[in-house]
């Protein structure tokens, strides 16, 4: 094996059969945490500066969930802070679980759970009607 | 800058503000993550109802969970504010020749729209639960009650 000096660095070559998708992973980090600056942090406002989370009762979901707007706004929220969350868990999963069978299972785990709580969301605002 | 040895510490992290701030951004995005599924199971409920949905709404209306509420926010403005700061020092040529100012700086935002954030959320607490409680209802009687009874006023 080659040996490799501190100041090859620049000049090693990419890892055989590498992907562009942690690159990729990267920079939806990024991008999605520019919308998620603007969507979360409006949603907290709304809810519990703008209004009071006291005050929070049916009436005030469906009303919201009258309008498309803030249905697609929600469902924005929900997909991006998943993406974005399951993205962040995942790195931290590989950082923090030496065992490879261990950070396999979690892993798996994850994506389920993930997938799961997306598939819940999605249906909880595409099949809400009001019933009052 | 001098030729720095390169010595092991038996990790790669060294102790400063910005591994500090990494571990923070870490913790925060985990406990985020974790909240985030608990808040829709939560809202789920919904299509069970408004008896069952509002039920479910009434284990939060206490001062016990008007703090945890204040945590949430402040972590959700933290862990957005650091990754303004994140994504500064990734796409801005010189961000990592600024990266104590742009700590400073994101500390600074981050109270300026913390504290009256807080403020807001504790008063407004209070003026309601007085507001809708019976007559001779005191802060002590908001602060400790565990379920005030906003459906009966």
């Amino acid at each position: 094996m080659k040996s490799v000096k501190r100041t090859d660095w620049g000049r090693r070559t990419p890892p055989i059969g590498g992907s562009n998708f942690e690159l990729y992973a990267w920079f939806f980090m990024r991008i999605s945490g520019l919308f998620l600056v603007l969507l979360a942090a409006g949603h907290m406002f709304i809810m519990h500066v703008f209004n009071d989370t006291l005050n929070l009762d049916y009436e005030f979901v469906a009303a919201r969930w009258d309008t498309p707007y803030w249905r697609t706004f929600d469902w924005l929220l929900l997909t991006l802070s998943i993406l974005h969350g399951t993205n962040g868990l995942r790195i931290v999963m590989h950082d923090n679980i030496a065992n490879k069978s261990f950070r396999q299972l979690a892993l798996y785990g994850l994506y389920f759970t993930s997938t799961a709580f997306f598939i819940l969301g999605t249906y909880v605002l595409v099949a809400f009607v009001r019933v009052t | 800058m001098a030729y720095q040895n390169i010595v092991s510490t038996g990790s790669v992290y060294k102790g400063r503000t910005g591994m500090w701030l990494y571990l923070f951004h870490r913790i925060t995005g985990v406990a985020l993550f974790g909240y985030l599924l608990l808040h829709i199971i939560s809202t789920a409920l919904i299509l069970a109802g408004p008896e069952i949905y509002e039920g479910a709404e009434a284990i939060y209306k206490n001062f016990y969970f008007r703090i945890g509420e204040v945590g949430l926010m402040a972590a959700v403005l933290a862990h957005a504010i650091n990754g303004l700061r994140i994504i500064t020092v990734d796409l801005w040529s010189k961000g990592s020749d600024y990266q104590k100012a742009l700590n400073i700086t994101a500390l600074f935002i981050f109270v300026a729209i913390f504290v009256p954030t807080t403020v807001k959320m504790i008063d407004s607490y209070f003026e309601l639960c007085l507001e809708k409680s019976s007559a001779g209802t005191t802060i002590v009687d908001c602060m400790v009650r565990p379920l005030p009874d906003w459906k009966t006023k």
